[in-house]
């Protein structure tokens, strides 16, 4: 896949994944994150959360893995990515994991890509935004 | 509008001590999110591709954090801050062997109401450099607080 | 001639938005069966531009565009349509605790339409606050179908309005390139200006619309074993 093969409304997945507790607390500890919230159901209900949550920063790296995935072998590189936390991603839970090619830049061999998580109700908990450049 | 010290922003109050980056830590990233990538997880692989080695996924950036001490400076408004949402910049790859240090300074602070009521976000900017002092990353992490 | 319209649109001017406006007029070009719009309405937040002006890139594409506003109210959120200076000088658009009432009677005195969006969200729309507080008057149009809404908030909307006799507006509030127009307002008129949104959504014939595409049903997972 080269730039010129880009196209502006190109799916990206969409890709069903399933979260366990025990994943979403491997992530922590390699993280260095240690808040209940993400370790603990009674924890984080202390917090007034509905269970267990997945750290933003998780959400953000697995939306990094769509994106670098699809890029895959190919000469380019995710050069910059952003995410908005709507609402907090339980574990246990089919996420779908979707983005869009939203817009080429040929000037630059820059595409920006929509991406974002949804729960089983088809509810975005996750939305944002990353770049990718192509080399010449 | 928020009342705060307007002198806060853009004003790096600490420069975090290096964290080295290991082989290890890479592995141990990478698994809890599931990454295969060659590029992130086969040193042999790894070595014809374009790093020349096994570098860290991009998303690793965010997990160096500041101290305690630079959010002795960053007001509190309420409970203690959420994470909203990042904007990572990746300007060059991390590899096993660096050491990366964050420098932060406060970029914004504004109010807005949504589902969960009135919130204040303090939007913190840090830049990772690496042993070499060169940028590898630029991220603007935005912290909800609840008044 | 009847003219579809995305009443609820945030570009990158918003701070929560990444779409940049030219991005969702070229969407909105490539992607005429999936996202029937002729227009989009930006309700940026907290903030007004007078000076922003889109006409080349109305005449590149194709597409209206129409600048409004998403002010924040003791009664949630509401789209302020027909700014004017007097307005913006009138009313603080980056106070969140804006009196709705006041904004609502003087917007309607200066020319304008203030319609309360995404009302069945929980703490910034109508629905909630009816329950404490007195019922707002003079609203004309609420927004029924928000395209950013979780479950049940477009029902509580419909409850309202049904409840109330306001009538029925659609929009996006999208954020991102790939959700405009996904929900949008259709008006019996053609609609060329905010002048004649503002006569129309006051005095004019328009329902809600979805363009949501139909989405299969993803299987709950079952949950691990209690740890």
């Amino acid at each position: 896949m080269r730039f010129e093969d880009v196209q502006i409304g190109t799916a990206i997945g969409p890709e069903e994944i399933f979260i366990s507790k025990d994943q979403t607390r491997m992530y922590a500890r390699s993280s260095g994150l240690d808040a209940p919230r993400f370790t603990d159901d009674e924890g984080a209900k202390k917090e007034g959360l509905p269970g267990m949550i997945l750290p933003g920063n998780m959400s953000l790296s697995l939306l990094t893995k769509l994106v670098t995935d699809w890029i895959g072998n190919n000469d380019a590189r995710m050069i910059r990515l952003g995410t908005t936390y709507r609402v907090p991603v339980q574990p246990d839970h089919t996420l779908t994991l979707q983005g869009f090619i939203t817009n080429t830049y040929p000037d630059t061999r820059q595409c920006e890509i929509d991406i974002w998580i949804e729960n089983e109700e088809a509810e975005r908990l996750v939305t944002g935004t990353a770049t990718v450049e192509f080399s010449k | 509008m928020v009342d705060f010290d307007p002198e806060l922003i853009n004003r790096i109050f600490e420069t975090t001590e290096p964290v080295p980056v290991t082989r290890e830590k890479i592995a141990k990233f990478c698994a809890a999110i599931g990454e295969t990538n060659p590029l992130f997880t086969d040193d042999e692989a790894a070595k014809k591709g374009p790093y020349g080695g096994v570098i860290a996924p991009p998303s690793y950036a965010t997990t160096f954090r500041n101290g305690r001490h630079f959010f002795q400076h960053v007001p509190r408004y309420g409970r203690a801050g959420m994470d909203a949402g990042k904007d990572v910049e990746i300007i060059a790859p991390i590899r096993p062997g660096d050491t990366i240090s964050l420098s932060s300074a406060v970029k914004e602070i504004y109010d807005k109401t949504g589902r969960s009521g009135t919130m204040v976000f303090v939007v913190v900017r840090s830049t990772l450099r690496n042993q070499k002092n060169e940028i590898v990353a630029h991220i603007d992490h935005r912290f909800m607080n609840r008044p | 001639m009847a003219t579809v319209l995305d009443l609820h649109a945030h570009s990158e001017a918003s701070e929560d938005s990444r779409a940049p406006v030219e991005a969702y007029l070229n969407w909105i070009k490539m992607r005429r069966a999936q996202v029937p719009v002729d227009g989009v309405v930006l309700t940026e937040h907290r903030q007004w531009n007078g000076n922003a002006d889109y006409r080349a890139l109305e005449d590149k594409f194709g597409v209206r565009v129409l600048k409004a506003a998403e002010v924040e109210t003791d009664y949630g959120h509401v789209l302020v349509f027909g700014v004017t200076d007097e307005m913006a000088q009138r009313f603080d658009f980056t106070n969140i605790h804006i009196p709705a009432q006041e904004l609502i009677d003087e917007v309607a005195r200066m020319g304008g339409i203030a319609v309360p969006c995404h009302p069945g969200r929980p703490n910034i729309g109508l629905y909630e606050h009816y329950v404490k507080k007195p019922v707002l008057e003079n609203v004309i149009a609420v927004e029924l179908l928000n395209g950013g809404s979780r479950k049940g908030e477009n029902e509580r909307a419909a409850e309202l309005i049904a409840k109330h006799g306001y009538r029925a507006t659609g929009g996006s509030d999208s954020h991102l390139v790939s959700l405009i127009g996904l929900c949008a307002t259709r008006f019996e008129a053609d609609i060329k200006d905010i002048e004649a949104l503002v006569r129309e959504l006051k005095t004019g014939n328009y329902e809600a619309v979805d363009f949501r595409p139909k989405r299969k049903p993803v299987p709950h997972a079952i949950p691990a074993e209690a740890s």
